[in-house]
């Protein structure tokens, strides 16, 4: 119904500018048969139109790893990591149209040494997270977001020289908050985007193993446990961080981003933690989406991010 | 909206003032001696058992080796007193590596006689032997099977095993010795185990630790042996063992001695029922102790060893001789004699 009523305005101006003689008849014939044959067919199109514009983006990183896992070993062990993050947002129907749905996946992988240097792990964790946001529209240029979030995540951690606690397999997931801060603004004429966003798991389950159980009592004697446990905010502080910047090169949009990935947890009397800090580069497409799988670039400014 | 924002903010804090970490302070000799104490402590899982056995008090062990530790010291005198520390444990599960050595509680067989010659044990394999995925087979000329199994360590095939077992079918008895075999994985032992049953027997318990304290413990879990879909040994059976059969080797005698057509012949083993596990102290040295015991089915610790049914040592005679006093015991034991 937006698009309609842009039209509309279109029409309005154009017959103005008709009414100054300035623009060729044949123009002029175009916009009316487009006015006269296409209405329906644009208010047929028009409640589709927002939610198939889709913002996506592919960034790679590197940066630095802490990881600590008493299942293995008392002490932090840092190192380096490289990330991969893909991210697709676009517009829902819901609450008016003022709801959009991010997708976020992020693959990271690290190695990572202990203090005295005498040992390494090798760290990898899947993430997806699903969010619904809220967007708020409170001044020109800023948006906030808010809504809930589902955070699921996989991953391992192997410590290349123990016996038979070699690694600590990471599965866990729930619900969360997300939140976004997104500020467009020009310098020079020259235009920017600014995000940051958080996203904050509030409940959910995870898998650990108990304090001093082996996975083969868990997978080869089927003799489990108190496996999988509920976790919260008291034993499952978490925080995932993520602030980006747009800028056009071209007629390329790209983007450069820190992550900042605190996972942390105590179940099973078992104390773990990963802070990754990253920095990332990539691009931004934005796309209107047709029926199957074909796309269309469309311009910068017009995205759901 | 300000509002939110210093939720936000304010939940952000809370999440910084949350950090999971260990408080490890340091790498010098006072925070590794107490970081190896608090593994052991907290992690061990024999304390109260070795505490009933033979009296040992951890606390005490703190009190006694923290004398010896000073800031100036080497770290030659480091690993020395902190070896000294771990083998109070009397386990042989319990190692502390570093670059200067391994430390090994050895008491467990030194102590006793050592009942394994291989060059005594080549006198009966004669030339004719096969070594088939890690186990050694031969006939005795008393038309015995002798499977000889040096370690767990490696895998061993099921075609292997069905191969082996096929050979050995017109043999009237089988010997199975694991003298030295000092362990391995205890999946491969059960394998090998799985051969002498024909129905799924209850072989013991295991559990583990669910906390620090020295009384955290999960329930028992019963452990079964399921009988292997390939060939099975119907014969009877004599298991060698020696102070040396360790680990995965108590384990795999143990699940034996719960079969009715097994006799156990030889020595004691050496024990080891609790599963290694695997940490660190903060200078990088690592250390390996017991942190999940087993039982046999009576719910005994198999900690300290497996008794045989027939128990006998090799004599200095039959050694002067060339013979291995349990390989002609178990002949006997087979034989019926």
């Amino acid at each position: 119904m937006k698009t309609l009523i842009y039209i509309e305005h279109r029409d309005t101006k154009t017959l103005r500018i008709k009414n100054k003689a300035s623009v060729p008849l044949r123009l002029c014939v175009f916009i009316l048969i487009v006015l006269t044959c296409l209405p329906t067919r644009i208010q047929a199109q028009d409640s589709l139109q927002a939610t198939r514009h889709v913002m996506r983006s592919v960034m790679i990183g590197a940066g630095h790893n802490n990881t600590f896992e008493t299942y293995l070993s008392p002490l932090e062990y840092e190192g380096p990591e490289v990330r991969f993050a893909y991210e697709t947002m676009r517009m829902t129907r819901l609450m008016d149209g003022n709801v959009s749905a991010q997708n976020l996946f992020q693959l990271h992988a690290s190695y990572t040494e202990n203090i005295s240097q005498t040992n390494h792990t090798y760290g990898g964790l899947v993430n997806w997270n699903y969010a619904l946001h809220y967007q708020f529209r409170p001044a020109k240029g800023l948006k906030i977001l808010f809504g809930p979030m589902l955070d699921l995540n996989a991953g391992v951690v192997y410590n290349r020289r123990n016996s038979n606690n070699p690694a600590q397999a990471k599965a866990y997931g729930g619900l969360g908050a997300s939140g976004m801060l997104i500020y467009r603004f020009r310098i020079k004429n020259y235009p920017l985007t600014v995000r940051w966003q958080a996203n904050l798991p509030l409940l959910g389950v995870m898998f650990s193993p108990e304090f001093g159980e082996s996975y083969y009592e868990i997978f080869s004697l089927g003799n489990g446990g108190r496996n999988v446990v509920f976790t919260s905010l008291h034993n499952n502080p978490s925080l995932r961080q993520l602030l980006t910047l747009d800028f056009p090169v071209g007629n390329t949009v790209m983007r450069v981003g820190y992550v900042c990935d605190l996972q942390q947890a105590k179940v099973n009397n078992l104390k773990s933690h990963t802070y990754s800090h990253d920095f990332m580069i990539g691009v931004v497409r934005n796309l209107y989406l047709f029926h199957g799988k074909k796309h269309m670039t469309t311009p910068p400014k017009i995205t759901p991010f | 909206m300000r509002k939110y924002i210093l939720y936000l903010c304010i939940t952000v804090q809370a999440l910084f003032a949350s950090c999971i970490r260990e408080d490890i302070s340091g790498n010098t000799p006072e925070s590794n001696f107490e970081s190896l104490w608090k593994i052991i402590d907290e992690q061990y899982c024999f304390l109260e058992y070795k505490h009933e056995e033979y009296g040992l008090d951890w606390d005490e062990v703190h009190t006694r080796y923290a004398q010896r530790i000073t800031s100036d010291m080497t770290w030659e005198n480091l690993y020395e007193v902190l070896s000294d520390m771990v083998n109070e444990l009397r386990d042989g599960h319990v190692n502390l590596s570093s670059s200067i050595g391994t430390s090994q509680y050895r008491a467990w067989f030194d102590a006793f006689p050592h009942n394994f010659s291989d060059s005594i044990q080549s006198n009966y394999l004669g030339k004719d032997y096969v070594n088939s995925s890690g186990i050694t087979w031969s006939i005795l000329e008393n038309n015995i099977g002798y499977i000889y199994c040096e370690s767990f360590s490696n895998g061993i095939g099921d075609g292997n095993l069905d191969q082996t077992l096929n050979s050995l079918a017109v043999c009237d008895g089988l010997i199975v010795d694991v003298r030295d075999n000092g362990g391995g994985n205890l999946t491969t032992a059960q394998k090998l185990a799985a051969r002498f049953t024909n129905e799924r027997v209850l072989v013991g318990y295991m559990y583990h630790k669910t906390g620090p304290a020295h009384d955290d413990f999960s329930d028992p879990k019963p452990v079964y042996i399921e009988p292997s879909d390939g060939i099975r040994w119907q014969k009877p059976v004599v298991v060698l063992t020696n102070r040396r059969a360790y680990s995965a080797t108590n384990d795999f005698v143990n699940s034996m001695n719960q079969f009715p057509n097994v006799t156990l012949v030889g020595d004691k083993t050496g024990g080891g029922s609790g599963l290694p596990f695997s940490s660190e102290i903060p200078c990088g040295w690592s250390i390996r102790f017991s942190a999940s015991p087993m039982l046999d089915p009576e719910m005994n610790h198999l900690e300290f060893g497996i008794d045989p049914d027939v128990k006998v040592d090799m004599t200095s005679e039959d050694i002067a001789q060339g013979k291995d006093t349990m390989i002609e015991t178990a002949c006997r034991v087979l034989k019926g004699q």
